[in-house]
């Protein structure tokens, strides 16, 4: 008997063995190194999105994340002359890596995808762009999306004035026409709503300092956001304003100044969190989650409260228009975000047909919503050809995933590239809809709510965008496909100094004690920055972006 | 025959120590061919050529700009300032060991050296987060004294920035105190028995065989490591001072190394200024480091290099 098991179990070893030669033989395993200026996990990809791409392609992806690897691998990586098989790079860096011949020119191989291809039109602005004759292709932009580069697809924009609807319900709905107007909104609100459930002190403001200077925009991240209120943008160290000129970010007539003093003015009305300036964005994401932020301005931030819990009873937050303001948005990203792809330099053979194999499906509708929409079964169910939620909460909890797709935790084996190709606004064929859930139509009759129905009433309105069209005060501004210049070493320099001047100048006026310390700091502020150079990255960053305003103002004429 | 024999056994003896050489060289020599970026052009992803060499331009704009170079003076007041309360009270560390070293009550004085060495391997981000609980807003310090009725208004502890030096001093040594303590206890561990026994038969007090026995055996000790210290003088770390800093204290917080940290971690980053920056500090850390060996000559009589 032993020995018969003994054969059994050989037999059976043997077999498999032949087996699993037989299906390396189809394709070898092989590791890609992405480099991914989008990813915020560093290592191999694991979970239900590995074994996704393992199954049809035998491919392991590697992702090298400077954003947790730190800056320095870009550095080391290029001296190598090698940043990655597959890099998403910021468009800057991206022509700079062209530039010293760190991407290939991948024209021969993209026109046989045809998935990639129906974004032929932004293929070609993006890389003509670059200088490069027709036809030819180095880069393909992310996240294009399907409609036009003047269209507002979503129903919310980025950066807006939210409150909870029963908070706003229960001071009896003021209504606001200008920033005082919410301020003292927000002391009424203040006033009934000292602290949360738990009775921990809430405040309508709460502050962070982490984010200062990111995304291209000198000065402290949450007045720079607050400044698309009132149509201005901020582009590197100048404001952008609706007619399309630019200004000083110090400008006392444009929006940093004015936003800067409706802090300064919540804060001496105690409506600003006095550990704002100290905490991290950790811990303000605590208190958003517990209830303790009155007053949200982030499209997003909605994920850390909004439940459909919360929507169905009523106290979620939502947009409460403020009359004199004149919003900013971006409209849809139809030639692309902020980053691209591309293939190493160095990718040859058989590898370079494979990995432009898994580029065409990534950017395929079955990549698509495995990206967007999720897996069926876990995040979706099918019904009438129409996608429904199913559990909604998969990455929130991250639920465990279903065996055939690997087993494991939804959010821990989520896509880790965290870059994507095509917009999860676009159509998808087999259901006629958007592929993020938010564009389902089941979704959007799950969340007809009470809430929303009141909302409805009061504004005369069916959303937020919807209100700010109607009443003439959304600025969408089109999308354009421009890459701009990086910085050099003198500019550089002038901008980390200009920059740490603004934002410590900032919060320090944010908490000043009476209106003469604000405007004292303020003119220190100036007299600092002009020191720095501040002159010369204006003008640095002016000639810069005029480029961009330039595209923007064409697009804006053409629909005209 | 004697001779050759002599000249394998230094051969032996000079492999024994080229691992050691060579670690050296591959750790603290070879990085050095990286103050190159200092004068070039140098900007990431291009390589450095012939044609990004600029010479002493970016040390130059550290003297051409009042702003800058008033800038930099202010950063070396706080990196002085700082390290210079840390040296004048270096004397703690060692009057802390010799006062464990006469607690009786064996576990007490376990557990007192093991309390105070722990928070030498807490990291500074966590440090930090203990401070913010505690000296927060809705902090534990905050609470108390808002229950006793003292305050009505929370005290902005962390935001303060009065007395910013002292209190990082005292946050230095919470977390440094006990572990630089060990080394004293070793010393005071080698001080002969006979000594103090003789001095007890001789009716010293307590305080007297400190004074006159303890703190002169242990005194080489202490100088030792001062020296070893003043050599370090300008690099007096940057993680406390990172995880401290803010809009609100950054002008009294930021010492060299941070300021350095800060420029070149940007998002542009200017890599070519901050290593200019770092190989001035070097080069004055190398003076001090030859003065006070001078000074312990002329001193001590022995230099300790």
């Amino acid at each position: 008997m032993k020995r018969f098991l003994a054969l059994l179990l050989t037999l059976s070893m043997v077999l498999s063995m032949g087996l699993s030669t037989a299906m390396a033989e189809e394709k070898e395993l092989l590791t890609i190194d992405i480099y991914d200026d989008a990813a915020n996990y560093h290592g191999v990809q694991t979970g239900w999105f590995a074994k996704v791409v393992k199954d049809r392609f035998n491919l392991e992806l590697n992702i090298i994340a400077p954003q947790v690897a730190g800056s320095a691998v870009y550095a080391t990586r290029a001296e190598d002359g090698h940043l990655g098989d597959i890099v998403i790079l910021d468009k800057s860096r991206f022509q700079d890596s062209l530039a010293a011949g760190l991407v290939k020119d991948i024209s021969a191989e993209l026109v046989n995808c045809e998935n990639i291809m129906q974004y032929k039109v932004q293929l070609d602005s993006f890389n003509q762009g670059l200088g490069k004759a027709e036809g030819v292709y180095y880069g393909i932009p992310s996240e294009m999306a399907d409609t036009s580069p003047v269209t507002l697809t979503e129903e919310e924009i980025y950066s807006s004035p939210m409150l909870r609807w029963d908070q706003y319900t229960g001071v009896g709905r003021p209504e606001m026409a200008d920033l005082d107007g919410l301020l003292d909104t927000l002391k009424l609100i203040h006033e009934k709503y000292p602290t949360n459930e738990a009775g921990d002190p809430a405040y309508p403001l709460s502050l962070w300092p982490d984010w200062d200077g990111n995304d291209n925009m000198i000065g402290i991240a949450n007045v720079v956001q607050l400044t698309t209120w009132y149509g201005e943008k901020i582009k590197g160290s100048a404001i952008l304003k609706p007619d399309y000129t630019f200004t000083e970010i110090y400008d006392k007539n444009a929006s940093y100044y004015k936003m800067a003093k409706f802090l300064y003015k919540a804060n001496q009305m105690g409506l600003v969190d006095p550990d704002s300036g100290t905490q991290d964005w950790n811990a303000v994401c605590a208190k958003m989650s517990n209830g303790q932020v009155n007053l949200l301005w982030y499209s997003w931030s909605l994920g850390f409260w909004n439940s459909q819990e919360r929507l169905d009873n009523g106290t979620a937050f939502i947009y409460i228009p403020v009359k004199d303001q004149n919003y900013y948005a971006d409209a849809d990203a139809f030639f692309g975000t902020s980053r691209v792809f591309g293939v190493g330099s160095k990718v040859e053979g058989e590898k370079y047909e494979r990995i432009m194999e898994f580029l065409d499906w990534y950017a395929s509708p079955e990549g698509m919503t495995f990206q967007h929409s999720g897996i069926e079964g876990l995040n979706y169910i099918v019904e009438n050809d129409k996608f429904v939620p199913y559990k909604d909460n998969a990455l929130m909890d991250n639920l465990p995933v279903p065996d055939e797709f690997g087993g494991g935790g939804y959010q821990d084996g989520n896509n880790a590239i965290n870059q994507w190709i095509g917009n999860a606004l676009n159509t998808n064929p087999a259901t006629g809809e958007g592929y993020a859930m938010k564009h389902w139509s089941s979704y959007k009759a799950k969340n007809m709510t009470q809430m929303k129905k009141e909302w409805q009433e009061h504004f005369g309105a069916t959303d937020a965008v919807d209100y700010m069209k109607k009443n003439g005060v959304l600025m969408a501004s089109p999308n354009v496909s421009v890459a701009l210049a990086t910085d050099t070493n003198d500019i550089a320099m002038k901008r980390v100094d200009v920059n740490k001047v603004l934002c410590q100048y900032t919060w320090q006026m944010i908490f000043a004690e009476s209106e003469e310390e604000f405007d004292l700091l303020w003119d220190k502020m100036v007299e600092k920055m002009d020191g720095f150079g501040y002159k010369d990255l204006y003008a640095f960053d002016c000639a810069n972006y005029q480029t961009e305003v330039d595209a923007k103002q064409a697009a804006a004429d053409a629909i005209k | 025959m004697r001779i050759n024999q002599r000249k394998l056994r230094s051969y032996k003896e000079f492999l024994l120590v080229l691992p050691f050489l060579v670690v050296v060289a591959i750790f603290s020599y070879f990085p050095l061919y990286g103050w190159i970026y200092a004068f070039h052009d140098y900007r990431p992803p291009f390589p450095i050529t012939n044609e990004t060499f600029v010479g002493l331009k970016w040390f130059e704009t550290i003297i051409n700009n009042p702003v800058r170079t008033a800038d930099i003076l202010r950063v070396l007041r706080n990196t002085f300032a700082m390290s210079g309360i840390s040296l004048a009270f270096s004397w703690f560390p060692m009057v802390f060991a010799v006062f464990l070293n006469e607690i009786k009550c064996h576990p007490y004085k376990k557990f007192v050296q093991t309390v105070t060495t722990l928070p030498n391997f807490i990291s500074w981000v966590l440090v930090y987060s203990i401070a913010f609980n505690i000296f927060s807003s809705t902090g534990a310090v905050n609470v108390v004294l808002q229950n006793l009725g003292w305050i009505d208004k929370p005290i902005a502890f962390l935001k303060s920035s009065d007395h910013v030096w002292f209190t990082q001093w005292l946050w230095l040594t919470w977390k440094n105190a006990g572990w630089a303590a060990i080394m004293y206890l070793a010393a005071i561990t080698g001080i002969d028995e006979e000594m103090m026994e003789a001095a007890r038969v001789d009716g010293a007090s307590r305080m007297q065989i400190i004074w006159h026995i303890t703190i002169p055996s242990i005194l080489p000790t202490y100088f030792v490591i001062v020296m070893l210290n003043l050599a370090n003088f300008l690099s007096n770390g940057m993680e406390q001072y990172y995880v401290f800093q803010n809009a609100f204290n950054m002008d009294y917080i930021e010492v060299l190394d941070l300021y350095v940290y800060n420029m070149a971690t940007s998002s542009t980053g200017a890599y070519p200024l901050s290593t200019a920056i770092s190989i001035l500090k070097s080069v004055v850390s190398v003076i001090l480091l030859v003065v006070s060996n001078t000074a312990s000559k002329l001193i001590r009589g022995e230099g300790f290099i």
